[in-house]
C-alpha cells in the first residue's frame, strides 16, 4: 500500500564537499526517471554507471544509479539512489533537475514517515520515526527562519504583497460584477505582471550567484600546449602547484585550485592543452576539457606571443563569449604579435609574461571585473536562493508568464486568477502558506464593494 | 406540559431560510420532524432584499437543488427577474440571480411545508433548550409547552438577543416588526457555547409610486432567463407538486413576465448630510459592538472609508407583484430617521420619495462556528445542530445549505449513521462548512467564488453532477431522479469523447475539441457544431462545451485535489489525546485540542498546524490502527 501518489525527492548525505553524495527519490516516478535520466531499464538492485543527464541533455556528472523496487525498499515504493560525486553543486543540479521532472522537495523526516506507513517498520519505531520528523523540521524551520529573515524574506514579502494586490483587483471583478467599481485597467495589471515576473527572475538568478560564492566561481584555463597556462596557473596561485615543463602536453589532466581575488572566490581550472592533432593519450585529456569548459562560469585563453592563433574546437567556442572570455597573451617579453584578422572570442586582451609576471595586476582586475558582474544587482544585500526555492520561483515565473499571456489574449479573468493563484501558492512554499484573508483583506481595503 | 410522549426524531427552531431546508431534507428521508417558528406569517422571510443568488451564492442554490432541497426551484417559479451575473468573466465564474416576489416566495414555500408528509408545523417561541447528561433531549417555548426531541437543530438568524438601531433609538428584536429571542442565549451558555455578537444592516424601503424612475437607469431581465433547479432532471411531479395538490396555484411559469430593477446614484449633498451626522449614527457613536460584514458596508462607511469615490450606485428593487414597495440597495444605514429622509430625497428620482420603513442595523448572537463538527452538530452538546446566521454566516443562499445538511446530519445521528460532509473540493457548500468550522469568522460570512480553491470546477451547472454520490449515498432525490442525472453524466462522457474524435471541419485544423477551445479561451472561429449535438438539452450542451474548452485546466484542479485527497481521508478518532501525541510541538497540540480536527486534512488547515505535525499525526493514527488490529486479532481463550 502506498500512502502517497507523487514522488519525492532529497540530498541524503550531509551537504558539504566529501567523497561521495547520494540524491533519493522515492515514489511512483522513480523507474520511469532511472530511464530518464541514466538510459535504459534498471534492473533493481544492480548498481548501474553512467552519465547523468538532466532534461536538457547535458552530463551533470557520471553517477551510478541504483533502483530498489517496492516494496522491498525503505520506504515501500519505488526507490531510487543517485551517488554523485561528492561536490554540492553537483547534487544540487541532480535536485533541481529531478524537482524539474516533477519531484516534490521531501519534508523533513518524510522518507521515515512513508517507510512507516508502508509498512516497513514495526510499531516499536514508530516513536522514533515521530521524533525524527520533529527533529527535523525544528532545523528546517530554523534554517527557513534565519533565511526569512534576511534579505530573501523581504524581496519575498514585496512580491508577496505585489501579488496580493493583482488577484485582489482581478477577483474583485469576478466576485462583485455589479457593483459600480472603477472600469478595468489592464495596463495596471500588466504593468504589475512584468514587474513580478521581473522581480522573480532576479531572485531566480541569485540561485547562480549563490552557488559561485559557495563553489567559487569555476574559471577555466585554456589554450595550446606550451602556452603557458599552468605558469599562468602558479603565478596566480604563487606557488609551484601545476607540473609545469617546456614539454608540451605535461597536462593530461586537469588541476584545480582555488584563490581569492578581492571579495571572490575563484576556482581555476587548468586543463591539458587544445591540440589539433593530439596522441592517444592527450586525447582523453582533450575530452575533458571539452567537458570542463561546457561547465564554466570564466576562461582565460591563454596565446602564445610567439605563436599565431589557432583555430579553437567548436564544442568549445560555442561556450565563449566577449562577456566571460579573458584574452591572455602571454610570453609577451618576447614578441608583440598583431594578431591581424584573427577571429578572437573577446576583445579585452590582457599581455602577461608567466615568466616574470609583467601584466598579472591587470589580469586580476579583469577577472575581478568579470566576477563582479555575476553578482546580480541587489544593491548592498547578498541573496542567494537554494535548489528548494529555486523550484518554488520558478513556478511562480511560468504561472506569471501564463497570466501575461492571458491578459494579452485577453482570456477569461477566471484562467487569469487561475494563474495568479497559482504563483501565489509557490510564493506561500517558500515563505509559509498566504491566507485567501489576506487577499480579501486588499480586496476590501482597496475596492468600495457593496450595495 | 409535554408535548409528546414519543419524541420527534428532529426539532427544528426557526423557520428561516435554514430551518426550511432542515424539516424538509429530515422529513423527506421520513424522519418525524416539528418545525417551531414564533411566527409563521413569517416563513422564509427575505428580511433584507428580496433576491435570491449571485455570485458563488447562485452556484450554492444549484448546489441545493441538486440535494434535493427547495430553494431552487421555490426561487424559480416566484422569481420576476433573471439575471445570470459575469457573463464575460469566463463559465466557472458565472452565477444566476433572481429577483423573487417577495410573498410569493414565502407563501410557496409554507405551503410545501404544510403538504410535506412526516412534517409538523406549529407557533411557538423557543425559550430554553432540555438537556439530559450532556445531549439535547427537547425544547421549552414561551406557551409553556414542551417539545421531546432527539435532535434538536438550531437555526436563530438575527433573532438571538436581537438589537436594532436606528440612530440612538434601540429595539428588541430580530427584525423590523418582530421579536427578540431573549432567554434562549442562557441555555447556550449554560451548556458551556460560547457567544459573540455580530452586527448586519438594511436600508430603507420606499413606495414606488413616489419615485421618479423617468431619472434612473433601467435593468431589464435576460430574454432567456437563467434557472436555479435542475429541470431536466428532477420529476415532473417533485417540481410543482405544491401548484398541481395544493388548495390553491402558487407560483407561475418561471422566467415569465419579467419586472426591471433600477439604477441611480448618491450626489455630492448625500455625502454632506451623512459627513455632517456621522456622530448620530449608531455604527460611528459606538451604540453597537457588534462587527459588521465588510462587503456589505453602511453609507456611513462608503462615505468615510472611500472618501474619494464621488458617487456610490443603488439599485432598486421590486419587492413583489402585488407590492408597491421597492428595496434601496446600497443605502444601509444606521443613522436616525429624520437624516434617512434628508438622504433619501438628495437622490436623482428620489427627491419626494415616501419612506414605508427606515434603515436600521441589527445586532444579535451567534456561535463561533468553531465549536461545530463538520457535520454542524455541537462539539459541546450531542445531538444539537447548529444552522445559519448563528454560525455567523449572512445570506439565504449561505444559511439554506447549512439548514439541508444539518437536516440531514440530524436525521443521520438518530439513526446512528456517518455523518454526511461534502468535501472542500465538491462545491460550495464544502467551502462554506469547512472554513467555518476550521477557521471560524470574526464577521458575517458570505460566500465569494475566490474563497473555493477549485473554482474551476464548480461551474454552476455541474452540481448536481458534483453532488451525485452524496445525493445517491444519502438518499437525497428520487431513483428515478439519480437515474436520470447518471444518463446525463454518460451522454456528457460520451459526447467530450466525441468531440476529441471528430474532425473540426470547416477548414480548420485539428479535433472538434481542438476548435471548440480555440473558440473558447483563445477568441479563434466558431467552431461548426455536429447537428444531432445541437439536438441535445442545453444543459448537457453546455457542460460538454465548458469540459472541452478548460479541459487543461480542470486536469490540473483535479490532480491537485488528488494529492489532497489522501490527508482527508485520514480520520481523527474523536478521543484522541493530543497532548500525549509524541513529537508534536505543544502549540500545535494545544490548538488540535481546541478545534478538535474531523480528519488530517481539516487539520491541516487550522492556521499555525505545520506540515511536520500533520506527518506525526499522521505516523501516530497508523500506528494506532495497526495496534487495533493487533489487538483484535489476538485469538481469545
Amino acid at each position: 500500500m502506498s500512502v502517497l501518489n507523487d514522488t519525492i525527492a532529497a540530498l541524503s548525505t550531509p551537504v558539504g564537499t566529501s567523497g561521495l553524495a547520494v540524491v533519493r527519490a522515492s515514489g511512483p516516478q522513480c523507474r520511469e526517471l532511472f530511464g530518464a535520466v541514466l538510459g535504459g531499464e534498471p534492473k533493481p538492485r544492480l548498481a548501474t554507471h553512467g552519465d547523468y543527464r538532466d532534461r536538457s541533455g547535458q552530463v551533470i556528472d557520471d553517477v551510478v544509479g541504483l533502483l530498489f523496487a517496492g516494496p522491498k525498499s525503505y520506504t515501500g515504493e519505488d526507490t531510487l539512489e543517485i551517488s554523485c560525486h561528492g561536490n554540492p553543486f553537483i547534487a544540487q543540479k541532480i535536485l533541481e533537475d529531478l524537482f524539474a521532472r516533477g519531484c516534490r522537495a521531501a519534508e523533513p523526516g518524510e522518507f521515515s514517515r512513508r517507510a512507516f506507513l508502508n509498512g516497513r517498520m514495526d510499531l516499536a519505531q514508530a516513536e522514533a520515526v515521530a521524533d525524527l520528523i520533529h527533529a527535523r523540521s525544528e532545523r528546517a524551520m530554523a534554517a527557513a527562519n534565519q533565511q526569512l529573515r534576511g534579505s530573501l524574506g523581504r524581496h519575498l514579502a514585496t512580491l508577496t504583497d505585489e501579488l496580493l494586490d493583482v488577484l485582489a483587483r482581478v477577483e474583485a471583478y469576478i466576485d462583485f460584477p455589479d457593483e459600480d467599481l472603477p472600469p478595468e485597467d489592464r495596463t495596471v495589471v500588466q504593468d504589475a505582471l512584468s514587474r513580478l515576473t521581473f522581480g522573480t527572475e532576479r531572485l531566480l538568478a541569485t540561485e547562480h550567484y549563490g552557488e559561485l560564492l559557495r563553489e567559487g566561481i569555476k574559471t577555466v584555463i585554456l589554450g595550446e600546449p606550451n602556452a603557458g597556462k599552468s605558469s599562468l596557473l602558479n603565478r596566480l596561485v604563487g606557488a609551484e602547484r601545476a607540473l609545469v615543463s617546456p614539454e608540451p602536453g605535461t597536462t593530461r589532466d586537469y588541476i584545480e585550485e582555488r584563490i581569492a581575488i578581492g571579495p571572490h572566490s575563484i576556482r581555476l581550472i587548468d586543463t591539458a592543452g587544445l591540440n589539433p592533432s593530439p596522441a592517444p593519450l592527450e586525447r582523453l585529456g582533450m575530452q575533458k576539457t571539452v567537458e570542463r569548459a561546457s561547465l564554466a562560469d570564466l576562461f582565460l585563453l591563454v596565446l602564445d606571443a610567439t605563436r599565431p592563433v589557432p583555430p579553437l574546437p567548436d564544442a568549445i567556442g560555442a561556450c565563449m563569449t566577449a562577456g566571460n572570455t579573458i584574452v591572455v597573451v602571454n610570453k609577451s617579453d618576447l614578441a608583440q604579435p598583431e594578431f591581424g584578422g584573427a577571429q578572437l572570442p573577446s576583445p579585452t586582451v590582457v599581455r602577461i609574461s608567466a615568466l616574470n609576471g609583467v601584466g598579472f595586476e591587470r589580469l586580476r582586475d579583469e577577472i575581478a571585473a568579470r566576477a563582479e558582474a555575476f553578482r546580480v544587482d541587489q544593491g548592498d544585500e547578498v541573496i542567494a536562493i537554494n535548489a528548494r526555492h529555486a523550484d518554488a520561483l520558478g513556478r511562480a515565473r511560468a504561472a506569471l508568464m501564463a497570466a501575461r499571456q492571458k491578459l494579452e489574449e485577453r482570456g477569461a479573468a477566471e484562467l487569469l486568477a487561475s494563474d495568479l493563484r497559482d504563483a501565489l501558492a509557490a510564493f506561500g512554499e517558500i515563505g509559509g502558506r498566504i491566507d485567501n484573508e489576506r487577499m480579501l483583506d486588499r480586496l476590501f481595503a482597496t475596492f468600495c464593494i457593496g450595495k | 406540559m409535554i408535548f409528546n410522549k414519543i419524541p420527534f426524531d428532529v426539532i427544528v427552531c426557526g423557520a428561516g431560510h435554514a430551518g426550511c431546508e432542515a424539516a424538509l431534507a429530515a422529513s423527506r428521508l421520513g424522519a418525524s420532524t416539528l418545525l417551531l417558528t414564533g411566527n409563521l406569517d413569517t416563513i422564509a422571510q427575505m428580511s433584507c432584499n428580496p433576491a435570491i443568488g449571485g455570485q458563488a451564492k447562485g452556484q450554492i442554490v444549484r448546489e441545493i437543488d441538486a440535494l434535493g432541497g427547495e430553494m431552487g426551484i421555490n426561487t424559480d417559479v416566484t422569481g420576476i427577474q433573471f439575471r445570470l451575473l459575469n457573463e464575460s468573466k469566463g463559465p466557472a465564474v458565472q452565477s444566476p440571480r433572481a429577483q423573487c416576489d417577495k410573498k410569493a416566495y414565502q407563501f410557496r414555500m409554507k405551503h410545501v411545508l404544510e403538504l410535506q408528509k412526516n412534517l409538523q408545523l406549529f407557533q411557538a417561541t423557543v425559550t430554553a433548550l432540555v438537556f439530559e447528561s450532556g445531549r439535547v433531549v427537547g425544547v421549552r417555548t414561551n406557551l409553556d409547552i414542551e417539545f421531546r426531541g432527539r435532535s434538536v437543530v438550531v437555526t436563530t438568524g438575527t433573532f438571538l438577543r436581537g438589537l436594532m438601531h436606528i440612530g440612538q433609538n434601540k429595539n428588541e428584536g430580530g427584525r423590523l416588526g418582530d421579536f427578540s429571542a431573549r432567554t434562549l442565549s442562557s441555555s447556550f451558555l449554560e451548556a458551556g457555547i460560547e457567544l459573540q455578537r455580530l452586527k448586519t444592516g438594511t436600508p430603507p424601503r420606499l413606495l414606488g409610486r413616489s419615485i421618479d424612475f423617468g431619472k434612473m437607469e433601467e435593468q431589464k431581465g435576460d430574454a432567456s432567463p437563467t434557472l436555479f433547479a435542475f429541470h431536466d432532471t428532477r420529476d415532473p411531479e417533485d417540481m410543482f407538486h405544491v401548484e398541481q395538490t395544493g388548495e390553491s396555484r402558487l407560483g407561475w411559469a418561471p422566467g415569465s413576465d419579467q419586472v426591471s430593477c433600477w439604477m441611480t446614484y448618491t450626489t455630492p449633498r448625500t455625502a454632506e448630510i451623512v459627513r455632517q451626522n456621522l456622530h448620530k449614527s449608531a455604527m460611528y457613536s459606538g451604540e453597537i459592538k457588534g462587527v459588521g460584514p465588510r462587503y456589505c458596508p453602511s453609507i456611513e462607511d462608503k462615505f468615510v472609508r472611500f472618501a474619494d469615490k464621488p458617487r456610490h450606485l443603488l439599485f432598486l428593487e421590486p419587492e413583489g407583484r402585488h407590492t408597491n414597495e421597492y428595496y434601496v440597495n446600497g443605502l444601509s444605514t444606521s443613522l436616525p430617521f429624520e437624516v434617512q429622509l434628508e438622504m433619501v430625497h438628495s437622490v436623482p428620482g428620489l427627491e419626494n420619495a415616501v419612506l414605508l420603513r427606515p434603515a436600521y442595523a441589527v445586532e444579535y448572537d451567534f456561535a463561533p462556528p468553531t465549536q461545530l463538527f463538520p457535520s454542524l452538530e455541537s462539539k459541546k452538546v450531542e445531538n444539537l445542530f447548529f444552522a445559519g446566521q448563528i454560525n455567523g454566516t449572512s445570506g439565504y443562499e449561505e444559511a439554506a445549505c447549512q439548514g439541508l445538511v444539518a437536516g440531514v446530519n440530524a436525521v443521520r445521528k438518530v439513526r446512528a449513521e456517518d455523518p454526511m460532509v461534502i468535501g472542500r473540493h465538491e462545491g460550495y457548500i464544502g467551502v462554506l462548512i469547512d472554513d467555518l468550522v476550521t477557521k471560524g469568522t470574526n464577521e458575517p460570512y458570505r460566500m465569494f467564488t475566490s474563497r473555493a480553491e477549485h473554482r474551476l470546477l464548480f461551474n454552476h451547472g455541474s452540481a448536481e453532477l458534483r453532488l451525485e454520490a452524496h445525493a445517491r449515498a444519502h438518499r437525497l432525490v428520487s431513483v428515478s431522479r439519480l437515474d436520470r442525472i447518471r444518463a446525463k453524466r454518460s451522454q456528457i462522457d460520451h459526447w467530450i469523447q466525441e468531440f476529441g474524435r471528430r474532425r473540426a471541419g470547416s477548414g480548420q485544423n485539428g479535433s472538434l475539441a481542438d476548435a471548440v477551445r480555440r473558440q473558447m479561451t483563445g477568441g479563434g472561429p466558431a467552431a461548426s457544431l455536429p447537428e444531432d449535438f445541437c439536438a441535445l438539452g442545453s444543459a448537457v450542451q453546455q457542460e460538454v462545451l465548458y469540459r472541452v474548452s478548460y479541459e487543461g485546466y480542470l486536469l490540473r484542479e483535479e490532480r491537485q485535489i488528488a494529492k489532497l485527497a489522501d490527508v482527508e481521508k485520514i480520520r481523527i478518532p474523536a478521543d484522541l489525546d493530543f497532548a500525549e501525541v509524541k513529537g508534536l510541538r505543544k502549540e500545535s497540540a494545544l490548538k488540535l485540542a481546541a478545534f478538535k480536527p474531523f480528519n488530517l486534512g481539516q487539520a491541516s488547515r487550522i492556521s499555525g498546524v505545520s506540515p511536520a505535525d500533520i506527518s506525526i499525526l499522521m505516523v501516530m493514527l497508523e500506528a494506532r490502527r495497526r495496534a487495533g488490529e493487533e489487538s483484535a486479532s489476538v485469538p481469545r481463550n
